[in-house]
Protein backbone atom coordinates (compact mmCIF):
# COMPACT_ATOMS: atom_id res chain seq x y z
CA UNK A 1 0.00 0.00 0.00
CA UNK A 2 2.39 2.46 1.25
CA UNK A 3 5.02 1.98 -1.74
CA UNK A 4 2.62 2.46 -4.45
CA UNK A 5 2.22 5.85 -2.75
CA UNK A 6 6.15 6.44 -2.18
CA UNK A 7 6.89 5.57 -5.69
CA UNK A 8 3.89 7.88 -7.41
CA UNK A 9 3.81 10.82 -4.81
CA UNK A 10 5.52 12.99 -2.47
CA UNK A 11 4.36 11.59 0.40
CA UNK A 12 4.04 13.52 3.71
CA UNK A 13 4.78 11.13 6.68
CA UNK A 14 2.74 12.96 9.47
CA UNK A 15 2.73 10.71 12.15
CA UNK A 16 3.68 6.29 11.41
CA UNK A 17 -0.17 6.50 10.48
CA UNK A 18 -1.41 9.37 8.87
CA UNK A 19 -0.09 10.84 5.32
CA UNK A 20 -0.59 12.86 3.32
CA UNK A 21 -0.31 14.09 -0.17
CA UNK A 22 -0.62 17.68 -2.42
CA UNK A 23 -2.59 17.66 -5.38
CA UNK A 24 -4.22 20.22 -7.72
CA UNK A 25 -7.48 20.41 -8.69
CA UNK A 26 -7.29 19.38 -12.03
CA UNK A 27 -5.25 16.29 -10.56
CA UNK A 28 -7.97 15.26 -7.86
CA UNK A 29 -10.35 12.80 -9.73
CA UNK A 30 -7.33 10.90 -11.41
CA UNK A 31 -5.55 10.72 -7.96
CA UNK A 32 -8.13 9.74 -6.33
CA UNK A 33 -9.03 7.57 -9.03
CA UNK A 34 -5.51 5.93 -8.69
CA UNK A 35 -5.15 5.39 -5.20
CA UNK A 36 -8.73 3.78 -4.40
CA UNK A 37 -7.65 1.17 -7.46
CA UNK A 38 -4.07 0.68 -6.57
CA UNK A 39 -3.59 0.82 -2.55
CA UNK A 40 -6.85 -0.18 0.20
CA UNK A 41 -7.29 3.86 1.28
CA UNK A 42 -11.01 3.34 -0.27
CA UNK A 43 -13.07 4.94 2.16
CA UNK A 44 -13.67 8.83 2.06
CA UNK A 45 -14.20 9.43 6.03
CA UNK A 46 -14.08 13.39 5.97
CA UNK A 47 -14.29 16.33 4.19
CA UNK A 48 -12.24 19.50 5.79
CA UNK A 49 -12.11 23.01 4.38
CA UNK A 50 -9.54 25.59 6.12
CA UNK A 51 -9.66 29.21 5.07
CA UNK A 52 -6.15 30.99 4.95
CA UNK A 53 -8.06 33.95 3.78
CA UNK A 54 -4.47 36.31 4.12
CA UNK A 55 -3.20 33.95 0.96
CA UNK A 56 -6.48 34.03 -0.56
CA UNK A 57 -6.93 30.19 -0.76
CA UNK A 58 -9.49 27.68 1.06
CA UNK A 59 -7.35 24.17 1.42
CA UNK A 60 -9.49 21.32 0.96
CA UNK A 61 -8.66 17.85 2.87
CA UNK A 62 -10.19 14.81 1.51
CA UNK A 63 -9.55 12.16 4.28
CA UNK A 64 -9.00 8.48 3.14
CA UNK A 65 -9.15 5.72 5.13
CA UNK A 66 -8.47 1.66 4.37
CA UNK A 67 -10.78 -1.08 5.24
CA UNK A 68 -8.57 -2.11 8.44
CA UNK A 69 -9.20 1.56 9.21
CA UNK A 70 -5.32 1.31 10.46
CA UNK A 71 -4.51 4.41 8.35
CA UNK A 72 -5.05 7.60 7.31
CA UNK A 73 -4.19 9.46 3.90
CA UNK A 74 -5.13 12.79 3.19
CA UNK A 75 -5.44 14.44 -0.62
CA UNK A 76 -4.32 18.30 0.39
CA UNK A 77 -6.11 20.52 -2.47
CA UNK A 78 -5.59 24.44 -2.89
CA UNK A 79 -8.16 26.65 -4.20
CA UNK A 80 -8.76 30.15 -5.00
CA UNK A 81 -10.82 31.88 -2.61
CA UNK A 82 -12.69 33.91 -5.10
CA UNK A 83 -13.05 30.34 -7.87
CA UNK A 84 -14.76 28.37 -5.64
CA UNK A 85 -15.99 25.11 -7.58
CA UNK A 86 -15.21 21.96 -7.33
CA UNK A 87 -15.85 18.65 -8.99
CA UNK A 88 -17.87 16.51 -7.05
CA UNK A 89 -17.16 13.20 -5.76
CA UNK A 90 -20.66 11.67 -5.01
CA UNK A 91 -20.58 9.35 -7.71
CA UNK A 92 -17.09 7.79 -6.11
CA UNK A 93 -18.52 8.11 -2.63
CA UNK A 94 -22.16 7.85 -1.83
CA UNK A 95 -21.11 9.94 1.61
CA UNK A 96 -19.48 12.67 0.02
CA UNK A 97 -22.80 13.89 -1.18
CA UNK A 98 -23.65 15.37 2.44
CA UNK A 99 -20.06 16.41 3.19
CA UNK A 100 -20.34 18.72 0.23
CA UNK A 101 -23.25 19.83 1.10
CA UNK A 102 -21.92 20.90 4.45
CA UNK A 103 -18.80 22.73 3.13
CA UNK A 104 -21.24 24.39 0.48
CA UNK A 105 -23.29 26.00 3.05
CA UNK A 106 -20.30 27.09 5.54
CA UNK A 107 -17.70 28.41 2.91
CA UNK A 108 -19.88 28.40 -0.21
CA UNK A 109 -17.95 26.11 -2.61
CA UNK A 110 -19.64 24.29 -5.49
CA UNK A 111 -19.55 20.95 -5.90
CA UNK A 112 -20.10 20.26 -9.63
CA UNK A 113 -22.17 17.22 -10.22
CA UNK A 114 -23.46 17.18 -6.58
CA UNK A 115 -27.46 18.17 -7.12
CA UNK A 116 -28.08 18.22 -3.19
CA UNK A 117 -26.42 21.94 -2.27
CA UNK A 118 -29.35 23.35 -0.68
CA UNK A 119 -29.76 24.23 3.27
CA UNK A 120 -28.01 21.74 5.50
CA UNK A 121 -27.45 23.72 9.14
CA UNK A 122 -28.76 27.08 8.35
CA UNK A 123 -32.65 27.82 6.89
CA UNK A 124 -32.48 30.23 4.68
CA UNK A 125 -29.05 31.52 5.45
CA UNK A 126 -28.53 34.91 3.42
CA UNK A 127 -25.37 36.35 4.49
CA UNK A 128 -21.71 35.11 3.88
CA UNK A 129 -21.48 31.51 4.33
CA UNK A 130 -20.12 31.68 7.64
CA UNK A 131 -17.05 29.17 7.95
CA UNK A 132 -15.28 32.55 6.11
CA UNK A 133 -13.30 34.01 7.77
CA UNK A 134 -15.06 37.54 6.79
CA UNK A 135 -17.97 36.57 8.11
CA UNK A 136 -17.97 38.30 11.75
CA UNK A 137 -19.86 36.77 14.13
CA UNK A 138 -20.19 39.34 16.62
CA UNK A 139 -21.27 42.10 14.23
CA UNK A 140 -23.76 39.48 12.88
CA UNK A 141 -25.06 39.07 16.22
CA UNK A 142 -25.63 42.41 17.20
CA UNK A 143 -27.18 43.61 13.86
CA UNK A 144 -29.63 40.34 14.45
CA UNK A 145 -30.48 40.15 18.07
CA UNK A 146 -30.95 42.49 21.46
CA UNK A 147 -29.50 41.82 24.39
CA UNK A 148 -31.89 40.69 27.40
CA UNK A 149 -32.79 42.67 29.75
CA UNK A 150 -31.27 42.56 32.68
CA UNK A 151 -27.76 40.92 31.58
CA UNK A 152 -26.19 44.51 30.67
CA UNK A 153 -24.36 44.20 33.98
CA UNK A 154 -22.59 41.62 32.96
CA UNK A 155 -21.60 42.38 29.64
CA UNK A 156 -17.97 43.35 30.13
CA UNK A 157 -16.27 40.89 32.43
CA UNK A 158 -13.21 42.97 33.50
CA UNK A 159 -15.53 46.27 34.17
CA UNK A 160 -17.68 44.10 36.51
CA UNK A 161 -14.64 42.68 38.34
CA UNK A 162 -13.32 46.21 38.73
CA UNK A 163 -16.88 48.02 39.95
CA UNK A 164 -17.00 44.88 42.45
CA UNK A 165 -13.92 45.34 43.98
CA UNK A 166 -14.28 49.16 43.88
CA UNK A 167 -17.63 47.98 45.89
CA UNK A 168 -16.02 46.19 48.60
CA UNK A 169 -13.18 49.07 48.79
CA UNK A 170 -16.01 51.14 49.64
CA UNK A 171 -18.04 48.85 51.86
CA UNK A 172 -14.52 47.98 53.96
CA UNK A 173 -13.72 52.10 54.58
CA UNK A 174 -17.62 52.71 55.71
CA UNK A 175 -17.77 51.98 59.37
CA UNK A 176 -21.06 50.02 59.56
CA UNK A 177 -23.48 51.23 61.38
CA UNK A 178 -22.62 54.55 59.94
CA UNK B 1 -59.37 3.06 -3.27
CA UNK B 2 -57.66 5.63 -3.64
CA UNK B 3 -53.83 5.66 -2.25
CA UNK B 4 -52.44 8.70 -1.04
CA UNK B 5 -48.66 9.60 0.04
CA UNK B 6 -49.01 11.95 3.16
CA UNK B 7 -45.89 13.96 4.48
CA UNK B 8 -45.20 14.21 8.30
CA UNK B 9 -41.94 15.14 10.03
CA UNK B 10 -40.87 12.89 12.86
CA UNK B 11 -39.29 15.36 15.31
CA UNK B 12 -37.56 17.78 16.48
CA UNK B 13 -40.02 17.40 19.14
CA UNK B 14 -40.56 14.34 19.20
CA UNK B 15 -40.01 11.37 21.86
CA UNK B 16 -38.49 8.95 19.62
CA UNK B 17 -36.21 11.16 18.08
CA UNK B 18 -32.39 11.23 19.28
CA UNK B 19 -32.00 14.99 20.31
CA UNK B 20 -32.52 17.97 18.08
CA UNK B 21 -33.15 16.68 14.50
CA UNK B 22 -36.62 15.86 12.18
CA UNK B 23 -37.02 13.43 9.52
CA UNK B 24 -39.17 13.97 6.75
CA UNK B 25 -41.37 11.28 5.97
CA UNK B 26 -43.70 10.56 2.73
CA UNK B 27 -46.26 7.24 3.97
CA UNK B 28 -47.62 5.25 2.07
CA UNK B 29 -50.12 4.72 4.74
CA UNK B 30 -48.08 2.81 7.81
CA UNK B 31 -45.19 2.08 5.11
CA UNK B 32 -42.70 5.23 3.97
CA UNK B 33 -41.64 6.07 0.92
CA UNK B 34 -39.19 8.35 1.31
CA UNK B 35 -37.15 9.87 4.09
CA UNK B 36 -35.14 13.14 4.40
CA UNK B 37 -32.73 14.22 7.35
CA UNK B 38 -33.29 17.46 8.53
CA UNK B 39 -30.59 19.24 11.21
CA UNK B 40 -30.12 22.86 12.04
CA UNK B 41 -32.36 22.74 15.41
CA UNK B 42 -29.09 22.97 17.27
CA UNK B 43 -26.79 24.57 15.01
CA UNK B 44 -24.31 26.96 18.12
CA UNK B 45 -21.36 27.91 15.60
CA UNK B 46 -18.88 26.01 17.82
CA UNK B 47 -16.04 25.49 15.26
CA UNK B 48 -16.63 29.41 14.42
CA UNK B 49 -16.18 30.52 17.99
CA UNK B 50 -12.90 27.83 18.60
CA UNK B 51 -11.23 29.92 15.27
CA UNK B 52 -11.21 33.25 17.70
CA UNK B 53 -10.34 31.38 21.12
CA UNK B 54 -7.18 30.84 22.80
CA UNK B 55 -6.26 26.70 23.47
CA UNK B 56 -8.27 26.69 27.12
CA UNK B 57 -11.24 28.93 25.60
CA UNK B 58 -11.76 26.36 22.83
CA UNK B 59 -11.63 24.01 25.66
CA UNK B 60 -14.76 24.97 27.67
CA UNK B 61 -16.67 24.23 24.74
CA UNK B 62 -15.63 21.23 22.50
CA UNK B 63 -17.32 18.90 25.55
CA UNK B 64 -20.63 20.55 24.49
CA UNK B 65 -20.52 19.28 21.15
CA UNK B 66 -22.02 15.80 21.63
CA UNK B 67 -23.99 15.49 25.14
CA UNK B 68 -24.48 11.94 25.70
CA UNK B 69 -20.40 11.40 25.60
CA UNK B 70 -18.63 14.68 26.19
CA UNK B 71 -15.60 12.88 26.61
CA UNK B 72 -14.15 11.51 23.39
CA UNK B 73 -14.26 15.45 22.23
CA UNK B 74 -12.12 16.19 25.06
CA UNK B 75 -9.47 13.42 24.13
CA UNK B 76 -9.22 14.38 20.72
CA UNK B 77 -8.82 17.62 21.42
CA UNK B 78 -5.98 17.08 23.90
CA UNK B 79 -4.88 14.53 21.31
CA UNK B 80 -4.85 16.41 18.42
CA UNK B 81 -3.21 19.77 20.29
CA UNK B 82 -0.40 17.50 21.95
CA UNK B 83 0.38 16.52 18.47
CA UNK B 84 0.44 19.67 17.01
CA UNK B 85 2.78 20.86 20.02
CA UNK B 86 4.82 18.10 20.53
CA UNK B 87 3.84 17.37 24.10
CA UNK B 88 4.35 13.91 25.45
CA UNK B 89 1.43 12.90 28.67
CA UNK B 90 2.89 10.78 31.25
CA UNK B 91 2.00 7.11 31.67
CA UNK B 92 -0.47 7.82 34.97
CA UNK B 93 -2.26 10.62 32.77
CA UNK B 94 -3.10 8.50 29.67
CA UNK B 95 -4.29 5.48 32.59
CA UNK B 96 -6.78 8.09 34.14
CA UNK B 97 -7.64 9.50 30.50
CA UNK B 98 -8.73 5.62 29.36
CA UNK B 99 -10.48 5.42 32.46
CA UNK B 100 -12.47 8.54 31.92
CA UNK B 101 -13.52 7.63 28.55
CA UNK B 102 -14.51 3.88 29.52
CA UNK B 103 -16.34 5.33 32.44
CA UNK B 104 -18.11 7.72 29.73
CA UNK B 105 -18.43 4.70 26.97
CA UNK B 106 -20.47 2.87 29.97
CA UNK B 107 -22.89 5.61 30.66
CA UNK B 108 -23.07 6.23 27.02
CA UNK B 109 -23.85 2.47 26.32
CA UNK B 110 -26.68 2.98 29.47
CA UNK B 111 -28.01 5.86 28.15
CA UNK B 112 -28.53 4.53 24.49
CA UNK B 113 -30.31 1.78 26.21
CA UNK B 114 -32.66 3.72 27.95
CA UNK B 115 -33.84 5.57 24.55
CA UNK B 116 -33.83 2.07 22.47
CA UNK B 117 -35.75 0.78 25.08
CA UNK B 118 -38.04 3.52 25.56
CA UNK B 119 -38.84 3.13 21.66
CA UNK B 120 -40.24 -0.56 22.26
CA UNK B 121 -42.39 0.63 25.04
CA UNK B 122 -40.14 -0.84 27.77
CA UNK B 123 -39.66 1.76 29.99
CA UNK B 124 -38.87 0.16 33.13
CA UNK B 125 -35.76 -0.87 31.21
CA UNK B 126 -34.84 3.10 30.80
CA UNK B 127 -35.69 4.19 34.43
CA UNK B 128 -32.80 1.20 35.52
CA UNK B 129 -30.59 2.58 33.13
CA UNK B 130 -30.77 5.95 33.54
CA UNK B 131 -30.33 5.30 37.65
CA UNK B 132 -27.10 3.03 37.13
CA UNK B 133 -26.00 5.45 34.74
CA UNK B 134 -26.41 8.14 37.52
CA UNK B 135 -24.19 6.26 39.56
CA UNK B 136 -21.10 6.83 37.07
CA UNK B 137 -22.07 10.38 36.92
CA UNK B 138 -21.58 10.58 41.02
CA UNK B 139 -18.15 9.45 40.14
CA UNK B 140 -17.52 11.59 37.42
CA UNK B 141 -18.98 14.47 39.99
CA UNK B 142 -16.66 13.55 42.37
CA UNK B 143 -13.70 13.15 39.98
CA UNK B 144 -13.91 16.62 37.78
CA UNK B 145 -16.67 18.34 39.57
CA UNK B 146 -19.23 18.11 36.97
CA UNK B 147 -21.58 15.20 36.18
CA UNK B 148 -21.82 15.74 32.52
CA UNK B 149 -19.58 18.12 31.42
CA UNK B 150 -15.95 17.36 33.07
CA UNK B 151 -13.63 19.66 31.51
CA UNK B 152 -10.91 17.10 32.66
CA UNK B 153 -9.12 15.84 29.86
CA UNK B 154 -6.32 18.74 28.91
CA UNK B 155 -3.92 19.02 26.67
CA UNK B 156 -0.85 17.83 28.61
CA UNK B 157 -2.97 15.28 30.40
CA UNK B 158 -6.00 15.47 33.50
CA UNK B 159 -6.53 18.34 35.08
CA UNK B 160 -6.79 17.04 38.97
CA UNK B 161 -5.24 14.20 40.25
CA UNK B 162 -7.63 11.07 41.50
CA UNK B 163 -9.92 11.23 44.94
CA UNK B 164 -8.57 9.23 47.80
CA UNK B 165 -10.44 5.90 47.40
CA UNK B 166 -11.83 7.04 43.47
CA UNK B 167 -10.01 3.46 42.17
CA UNK B 168 -12.01 1.35 44.76
CA UNK B 169 -15.36 3.22 44.49
CA UNK B 170 -15.28 2.46 41.32
CA UNK B 171 -14.05 -1.20 41.58
CA UNK B 172 -16.84 -1.61 43.93
CA UNK B 173 -19.23 0.32 41.05
CA UNK B 174 -17.80 -2.09 38.23
CA UNK B 175 -18.76 -5.41 40.62
CA UNK B 176 -22.53 -3.94 40.86
CA UNK B 177 -22.40 -2.91 37.18
CA UNK B 178 -21.84 -6.34 36.21
CA UNK B 179 -24.26 -7.72 38.33
CA UNK B 180 -26.80 -5.37 36.31
CA UNK B 181 -25.69 -6.31 33.25
CA UNK B 182 -27.43 -10.20 34.23
CA UNK B 183 -30.57 -8.52 34.82
CA UNK B 184 -30.41 -6.16 31.58
CA UNK B 185 -30.28 -9.26 29.94
CA UNK B 186 -33.12 -10.68 31.32
CA UNK B 187 -35.15 -7.43 31.11
CA UNK B 188 -34.47 -6.23 27.92
CA UNK B 189 -32.10 -8.11 25.71
CA UNK B 190 -33.96 -11.58 25.93
CA UNK B 191 -37.07 -10.14 26.24
CA UNK B 192 -39.28 -11.35 23.50
CA UNK B 193 -41.14 -7.86 22.95
CA UNK B 194 -37.63 -6.15 22.20
CA UNK B 195 -36.78 -9.27 19.73
CA UNK B 196 -40.00 -9.71 18.18
CA UNK B 197 -39.29 -5.83 17.41
CA UNK B 198 -35.99 -5.02 16.73
CA UNK B 199 -34.56 -8.88 14.86
CA UNK B 200 -34.67 -8.35 10.79
CA UNK B 201 -35.31 -4.20 11.38
CA UNK B 202 -33.36 -1.68 9.53
CA UNK B 203 -30.89 -4.23 8.26
CA UNK B 204 -27.46 -3.17 7.18
CA UNK B 205 -24.86 -5.41 5.03
CA UNK B 206 -22.91 -6.21 2.74
CA UNK B 207 -18.77 -5.38 1.83
CA UNK B 208 -19.70 -2.15 0.43
CA UNK B 209 -20.68 -0.91 3.94
CA UNK B 210 -16.67 0.08 4.23
CA UNK B 211 -16.81 1.94 1.74
CA UNK B 212 -19.40 3.86 3.09
CA UNK B 213 -17.50 5.41 5.75
CA UNK B 214 -19.89 3.65 8.45
CA UNK B 215 -18.20 3.10 11.88
CA UNK B 216 -19.32 1.58 15.37
CA UNK B 217 -21.90 -0.95 16.02
CA UNK B 218 -22.90 -0.29 12.26
CA UNK B 219 -19.98 -2.10 10.89
CA UNK B 220 -19.66 -4.40 14.07
CA UNK B 221 -23.07 -5.36 13.40
CA UNK B 222 -23.08 -6.75 10.52
CA UNK B 223 -19.50 -9.04 10.96
CA UNK B 224 -16.70 -6.45 10.45
CA UNK B 225 -14.49 -6.16 13.83
CA UNK B 226 -13.47 -2.58 12.92
CA UNK B 227 -12.79 -0.68 16.16
CA UNK B 228 -10.02 2.19 16.77
CA UNK B 229 -8.73 1.70 19.55
CA UNK B 230 -7.25 -1.86 18.84
CA UNK B 231 -7.08 -0.44 14.83
CA UNK B 232 -5.51 2.75 14.80
CA UNK B 233 -4.71 2.78 18.98
CA UNK B 234 -4.06 5.78 20.92
CA UNK B 235 -3.53 6.28 24.62
CA UNK B 236 -2.62 2.88 26.08
CA UNK B 237 -5.26 0.63 24.52
CA UNK B 238 -2.23 -1.77 22.92
CA UNK B 239 -1.60 -2.63 25.98
CA UNK B 240 -4.72 -3.63 27.41
CA UNK B 241 -6.59 -6.83 26.68
CA UNK B 242 -10.16 -7.22 25.13
CA UNK B 243 -12.29 -8.50 22.28
CA UNK B 244 -14.08 -6.58 19.60
CA UNK B 245 -17.75 -8.12 19.92
CA UNK B 246 -19.03 -8.88 16.39
CA UNK B 247 -22.51 -10.19 14.81
CA UNK B 248 -23.39 -10.78 11.90
CA UNK B 249 -27.58 -10.35 10.85
CA UNK B 250 -26.34 -6.27 10.75
CA UNK B 251 -30.33 -5.32 12.13
CA UNK B 252 -31.29 -3.66 15.04
CA UNK B 253 -30.91 -6.31 17.47
CA UNK B 254 -27.02 -7.44 16.11
CA UNK B 255 -26.24 -3.82 17.04
CA UNK B 256 -28.23 -4.10 20.15
CA UNK B 257 -26.13 -7.26 21.15
CA UNK B 258 -23.09 -5.82 19.97
CA UNK B 259 -23.22 -2.82 22.57
CA UNK B 260 -24.44 -5.20 25.57
CA UNK B 261 -21.10 -7.13 24.91
CA UNK B 262 -18.90 -3.88 24.32
CA UNK B 263 -20.51 -2.93 28.31
CA UNK B 264 -18.52 -6.12 29.16
CA UNK B 265 -15.47 -5.44 27.55
CA UNK B 266 -15.89 -2.01 29.52
CA UNK B 267 -15.67 -3.01 32.74
CA UNK B 268 -12.98 -5.72 31.74
CA UNK B 269 -10.94 -2.49 30.46
CA UNK B 270 -11.60 -0.39 33.32
CA UNK B 271 -10.68 -3.19 35.99
CA UNK B 272 -6.92 -3.61 34.28
CA UNK B 273 -6.68 0.13 34.45
CA UNK B 274 -7.35 0.08 38.05
CA UNK B 275 -4.68 -2.70 39.02
CA UNK B 276 -1.71 -1.65 36.21
CA UNK B 277 -2.09 2.08 36.89
CA UNK B 278 0.79 3.44 38.65
CA UNK B 279 0.59 4.78 41.69
CA UNK B 280 2.36 8.13 41.49
CA UNK B 281 3.80 10.45 38.52
CA UNK B 282 2.36 13.58 36.94
CA UNK B 283 -0.74 14.10 35.66
CA UNK B 284 -0.02 16.88 33.93
CA UNK B 285 2.89 18.66 31.78
CA UNK B 286 3.85 21.93 32.00
CA UNK B 287 2.26 24.09 29.68
CA UNK B 288 3.07 27.53 28.11
CA UNK B 289 1.23 29.92 29.70
CA UNK B 290 -2.44 30.90 28.32
CA UNK B 291 -1.14 33.73 25.94
CA UNK B 292 2.11 31.70 25.20
CA UNK B 293 0.40 28.79 24.21
CA UNK B 294 0.57 28.61 20.29
CA UNK B 295 0.37 26.01 17.73
CA UNK B 296 2.84 25.35 14.60
CA UNK B 297 1.30 26.16 11.14
CA UNK B 298 0.38 22.33 10.76
CA UNK B 299 -2.40 20.29 10.77
CA UNK B 300 -3.40 16.92 11.79
CA UNK B 301 -6.12 14.11 12.40
CA UNK B 302 -7.07 12.37 15.20
CA UNK B 303 -9.65 9.69 16.39
CA UNK B 304 -11.08 7.82 18.82
CA UNK B 305 -13.68 5.18 19.08
CA UNK B 306 -16.38 6.24 21.02
CA UNK B 307 -19.21 4.52 22.33
CA UNK B 308 -21.14 5.05 18.92
CA UNK B 309 -17.88 4.79 16.31
CA UNK B 310 -15.12 6.70 15.02
CA UNK B 311 -15.02 10.38 16.30
CA UNK B 312 -12.28 12.51 14.65
CA UNK B 313 -11.06 15.46 14.44
CA UNK B 314 -9.41 17.40 11.82
CA UNK B 315 -7.02 20.73 13.64
CA UNK B 316 -5.10 23.03 11.79
CA UNK B 317 -2.65 25.85 13.69
CA UNK B 318 -1.12 29.08 12.04
CA UNK B 319 1.24 29.84 14.79
CA UNK B 320 -0.66 32.19 16.67
CA UNK B 321 -2.64 31.07 20.20
CA UNK B 322 -5.74 30.73 18.47
CA UNK B 323 -6.69 27.40 16.65
CA UNK B 324 -6.97 28.50 13.20
CA UNK B 325 -9.56 25.64 12.36
CA UNK B 326 -10.94 22.69 14.05
CA UNK B 327 -13.46 20.05 12.16
CA UNK B 328 -15.25 17.57 13.84
CA UNK B 329 -15.85 13.83 12.63
CA UNK B 330 -18.42 12.19 14.40
CA UNK B 331 -20.31 8.99 13.17
CA UNK B 332 -23.76 10.84 13.22
CA UNK B 333 -23.29 12.74 10.06
CA UNK B 334 -23.02 9.65 7.39
CA UNK B 335 -25.31 7.57 9.80
CA UNK B 336 -27.93 10.43 9.77
CA UNK B 337 -27.97 11.34 6.24
CA UNK B 338 -25.92 8.50 3.85
CA UNK B 339 -27.80 5.85 5.83
CA UNK B 340 -30.49 6.60 7.64
CA UNK B 341 -32.20 8.00 4.65
CA UNK B 342 -32.26 5.00 2.41
CA UNK B 343 -32.34 2.72 5.61
CA UNK B 344 -35.95 3.74 6.38
CA UNK B 345 -37.86 3.23 2.71
CA UNK B 346 -39.53 0.07 3.41
CA UNK B 347 -39.77 0.30 6.76
CA UNK B 348 -42.86 0.87 9.00
CA UNK B 349 -43.55 4.25 10.69
CA UNK B 350 -43.15 2.58 13.97
CA UNK B 351 -39.82 1.15 13.69
CA UNK B 352 -38.32 4.71 12.79
CA UNK B 353 -37.19 5.99 16.44
CA UNK B 354 -35.82 1.86 16.65
CA UNK B 355 -33.75 2.29 13.87
CA UNK B 356 -32.72 5.83 14.73
CA UNK B 357 -31.22 4.60 18.02
CA UNK B 358 -29.58 1.64 16.82
CA UNK B 359 -27.68 3.83 14.46
CA UNK B 360 -26.62 5.61 17.57
CA UNK B 361 -27.10 9.33 15.66
CA UNK B 362 -26.51 12.36 17.80
CA UNK B 363 -27.51 15.64 16.06
CA UNK B 364 -25.92 18.47 17.95
CA UNK B 365 -22.35 16.73 16.56
CA UNK B 366 -23.62 16.93 13.10
CA UNK B 367 -24.14 20.60 13.49
CA UNK B 368 -21.73 21.50 15.86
Amino acid sequence: MMSYLEEHYELIHKTPRLFALHVTREQLLDTLHQITTHTSFDTLSQLTCTDWIEEERFELGYMLTNALRSHNLMLKCSIARDKVTMPSLALLFAQAEVMERELHEMFGIGFEGNETLYDFALEGWCDIPPMRREFDTLAYVNAHYDFREGREDNLDVKEEIKKRKAAAKSAKETPSGA
Amino acid sequence: MERKVITIYHGPQHPGITGNMSVELDLMGETITRARTHVGYLHRGFEKLIERRTIIQAFTIVCRICVPEPDPNEANFALAVERLAGIEVSERASYIRVMVLEMARLGAQLLWMAGQSGSVGLGTVGQWSIYDRDLILDLFEQLTGGRVYHMYIYPGGVRRELPDGFLERLSALLDYLQKRLDAYDRLFFDNASFQKRAIGVGVVRGEEVLRRGFSGQVLRGCGFARDLRRDNPYLLYDQLEFDIPTQSAGDVYARALVRRAEMRESIRILRQVIAQMPEEGAIMQKLPKHRKFTLPKEDTYVAVESARGEFGYYMAGDGSEMIRRMQVKGPSLIHAFSLLEPLLVGEELSNVALIMNSLGICPPEIER
